[in-house]
């Protein structure tokens, strides 16, 4: 369960300091697929973000299985995203020197679990988002619905309880998109992974089975 | 050991995918600077090793035994000769006497000295026999004739470095006066000009012990002093050690003590060398920094992104240091097998030529292993400071700056 108390956000500008995140409270429980919503600059992402831990929150606490990660050391934070959390950025972000299945696999080498073939489960995971066929090629080489599509399996390798996907479709064309979507719909119901996903399309609720909204850093609607 | 190995498939992917460009062009950076490492003290090596060897064959021999306290001659030379070439490690020994003297040809007039030798035991102990350039060298029973140094006679080569203060047209079988200090006056026949390239040697002049003898009647069986040429493994102290046993009226030295003017270039060379050496290890560690630099700044997203899906930090900066060591130790490797087998028998074949003869280059194992760690170290030092910048930056600011 993901727990989320009074979370704000503020970033220094000189002497103006703009609240990004404002006393933004919430629970998810484990399996759940969520869509935070909202307009551009209303937080969303900067919210995913606190919650994948890939940046601290300037007030409040993040609370994953009663245990609150928000003041985590560097090198903590670091062994939790790797453990239990996958991240899938907008901009695909794929490693441009690694083929699609290095790409999927080295997070699985870092934590090195015994018994675990990552690279075997690499090339499964591959497969699982359709593209069996291109785990030899390289980002450049690869549409940027496959791209992302890469950048889900590699959020997966770890066997992740929470993966993250910030506006996953905002650069894909509609049928990319939809494709993406289904791949994280399919991870959530048969993988039993937690969905958080960021999107500004009102379209895409329809994947979410609930759905947090955000106006100017405050959570304006949680359905 | 996980850190490691993600480290390293990190820094092998890089560099086998990496800029092809890029990575010759700064191992080609690092051979040079392994190169020059080696071509500067090589050369200072050699040139010491030849000047020392020059000075050893040509003017003092390994030991020099002289008279001690007021003496000024040494007793009994042909028994304590004898006796020393007993000696394990010995390989001769030559008795030698000075005199001062004048010598004139034409309208020329210079004061040098006169040594007195036997031709047969001296051509053991020196080289001066195999650097004749006119005539021929002395015999045992030559009398009104001379050797003389190619700075004494000039022999019309106004390129050496005391022409103008020497006879200048004296040339082998020419005769000479030569006015002794005691005032007796002689003609020579010029039986032959050396040069060894030894400027302190190149001015001696030398007669045989039995004219030596008709000029001092009094120095039957004296020596002003007796040079002793050792084997190359023999330890000069041990051999003096022995000497001493056998007579206790004497003083050594060694070839190094009498080396004021060698040494001293030495350590010139040695300060100069050490000077280019710091130049080197900086031109090394910049050019390794600003690759990096420019690899990190232009990875920075990527590095962010590794960062970000749980890639260790020091597993990131192992991987850099390790591209770095590859640089470096590809750059070593090359440049020491193009030095070993290309640069040093070219050398070999056109030697630079120094006023006391060529040097030849001359790398010693312990140096090039230093200088080795030493480049290694700092590349990595290097290599660290750029990605230990970049590390310290956040994730997200890495990744959308």
């Amino acid at each position: 369960m993901l727990q989320v108390k009074n979370l704000s956000k503020i970033y220094g500008l000189g002497d103006v300091q703009v609240k990004a995140l404002d006393d933004v409270s919430f629970t998810i429980a484990d399996g759940d697929m969520i869509c935070i919503m909202g307009k551009s600059g209303s937080g969303k992402s900067t919210l995913l973000r606190q919650l994948g831990l890939l940046d601290r929150p300037s007030e409040g606490a993040i609370i994953l299985d009663d245990e609150d990660v928000t003041r985590l050391s560097d090198t903590a934070r670091g062994i939790l995203r790797l453990q239990h959390l996958g991240y899938v950025f907008q901009e695909y972000a794929l490693l441009a020197e690694l083929t699609a299945h290095e790409n999927v696999y080295l997070p699985g080498m870092m934590l090195g679990e015994k018994g675990i073939d990552f690279r075997k489960r690499a090339k499964e995971l591959l497969e699982l988002v359709g593209l069996s066929k291109r785990i030899r090629h390289y980002p450049k080489e690869l549409s940027g619905g496959e791209q992302q599509r890469v950048a889900i399996a590699r959020a997966l390798i770890n066997n992740p309880r929470i993966i993250f996907a910030d506006e996953p479709c905002a650069n894909l064309d509609t049928i990319s998109s939809k494709r993406v979507m289904e791949t994280l719909v399919s991870l959530n119901k048969e993988m039993k992974v937690t969905v958080i996903f960021v999107s500004h399309d009102p379209e895409d609720k329809k994947y979410a089975r609930g759905l947090l909204v955000l106006s100017d850093g405050k959570m304006v609607a949680e359905e | 050991m996980k850190s490691l190995k993600v480290a390293a498939f990190l820094a092998l992917k890089s560099i086998v995918r990496g800029n092809v460009g890029v990575i010759v062009l700064t191992v080609f950076m690092l051979v040079l600077v392994t190169m020059n490492l080696l071509f500067v003290p090589g050369l200072i090596n050699g040139a010491t090793v030849s000047m020392n060897t020059i000075l050893i064959r040509n003017y003092s021999g390994d030991i020099i035994i002289e008279p001690a306290g007021d003496d000024t001659v040494i007793n009994h030379v042909d028994d304590l000769i004898a006796g020393i070439e007993t000696i394990d490690g010995v390989v001769a020994a030559s008795a030698r006497n000075d005199i001062n003297a004048y010598f004139e040809f034409e309208d020329e007039r210079l004061g040098r000295v006169i040594t007195g030798i036997d031709p047969n035991r001296d051509k053991q102990v020196f080289d001066i026999a195999g650097s004749l350039v006119e005539g021929s060298y002395l015999n045992s029973r030559d009398r009104d004739e001379v050797l003389l140094g190619i700075q004494i006679a000039g022999a019309d080569q106004e390129d050496i470095e005391l022409y103008s203060s020497s006879l200048r047209h004296v040339h082998a079988g020419d005769k000479l006066k030569v006015t002794y200090s005691s005032g007796l006056e002689k003609q020579y026949a010029v039986k032959g000009i050396f040069d060894t390239g030894f400027i302190q040697t190149d001015l001696q002049a030398f007669i045989t012990d039995l004219e030596f003898e008709s000029v001092m009647p009094n120095m039957n069986d004296k020596a002003g002093s007796i040079r002793v040429k050792l084997e190359d493994d023999a330890d000069p102290n041990r051999v003096i050690e022995r000497i001493s046993g056998l007579r206790d009226d004497l003083d050594f030295q060694t070839w190094q003590q009498t080396a004021g003017l060698v040494q001293s270039m030495t350590e010139s060379f040695t300060m100069i060398n050490q000077i280019l050496n710091v130049v080197n290890y900086l031109v090394a560690g910049i050019t390794v920094f600003i690759v990096t630099y420019v690899d990190v700044i232009n990875r920075r997203r990527q590095i962010g992104i590794q960062r970000a899906i749980g890639i260790k930090s020091q597993s990131i900066t192992i991987s850099y240091l390790m591209r770095a060591l590859f640089y470096a130790i590809v750059g070593l490797i090359v440049g020491i097998l193009v030095f070993k087998y290309v640069i040093i028998p070219v050398e070999a074949r056109h030697p630079f030529e120094f006023p006391f003869g060529p040097a030849y280059l001359l790398t010693q194992p312990s140096y090039t292993a230093r200088m080795a760690s030493i480049l290694l170290t700092v590349s990595l030092a290097a290599a660290f400071i750029p990605v230990w910048r970049v590390m310290r930056i956040k994730i997200l600011d890495a990744i959308w700056g």
